[in-house]
């Protein structure tokens, strides 16, 4: 994987893989939530699919994947997610992605990606609040 | 055709050139985009357009990263136009025989990001070796489709 950040006090944070946040919660015994935060491209794509593959496994009924805080999806990143909604898809459950940044939004809509999960514009809506 | 040692810059037609020269990994080109999408926001880009750009030249160089030689680097040129931003991604193959994948998920995704999108096979002069290059188009709003 990719190499340790540098221990210069002086560096900037990194932007790449040591940078993406992957949280998983149970706001609800029946729902599992994984928040992702940083840059999906080639360097991250790897840690996404585990991730997901993790999520997918888990038996809860509602499936969620918060994409609120990230800043850039690239392919690589993309057909992590769409592996991801056909695993779901495989035992009846849609993946419901919360969606608010037009990083995100874009690459979704310029695929036609977008069909294939559900979108939310905030996490409470995608838990049905 | 270009030419990774070449040091000159070809004439612009007042156009501006930025050139960024990074080695060929996957962990520098989050610096190449972010210079695609600096460029394209100072060139008023529209919303849209500057995130297509972002991700062509994400895609464009994550293609050529992943079939550059060993050690050898990535040259990305942006040409900056009035209504429009041209980049020419370049690496170094180790052979000929080296080819861009076309037939890939990445590749239809730079397909529908950039308004042109075109790769270029080379051998160097010196039959040192071969270069493999990417060439993509971007206008500043969207055009009619």
């Amino acid at each position: 994987m990719a190499e340790p950040a540098t221990q210069d006090p002086n560096a900037r944070p990194p932007r790449s893989a040591e940078a993406l946040g992957l949280d998983v919660d149970h706001p609800r015994p029946d729902a599992a939530v994984l928040a992702v935060s940083g840059e999906l491209d080639t360097l991250t794509a790897p840690e996404l699919d585990a991730a997901l593959r993790e999520l997918v496994a888990a038996p809860h009924a509602l499936l969620v994947v918060d994409l609120s805080g990230v800043t850039f999806l690239a392919s690589s990143g993309l057909a992590v997610l769409i592996q991801a909604a056909h695993r779901a898809e495989d035992s009846d459950r849609p993946l419901h992605l919360v969606v608010t940044a037009r990083a995100v939004r874009r690459p979704l809509e310029i695929t036609g990606s977008d069909q294939l999960f559900t979108l939310h514009a905030d996490l409470a809506t995608a838990l049905g609040h | 055709m270009s030419d990774l040692d070449s040091p000159s810059v070809p004439d612009l037609d007042g156009a501006s050139s930025v050139e960024v020269r990074t080695s060929a990994s996957p962990a520098l080109i989050p610096t190449i985009r972010a210079v695609a999408s600096d460029l394209a926001a100072r060139a008023d880009f529209d919303l849209d357009a500057i995130s297509d750009l972002r991700m062509a030249v994400d895609e464009a160089c994550a293609t050529l990263v992943d079939i550059a030689a060993a050690r050898s680097s990535l040259l990305c040129t942006f040409l900056v136009r009035p209504d429009r931003i041209e980049v020419h991604a370049v690496v170094e193959t180790g052979n000929a025989d080296v080819k861009v994948s076309t037939d890939t998920f990445g590749w239809r995704v730079l397909q529908t990001l950039a308004d042109d999108v075109a790769v270029d096979h080379a051998a160097s002069a010196d039959d040192s070796g071969s270069t493999v290059g990417i060439k993509l188009t971007k206008h500043a709003g969207d055009l009619p489709r």
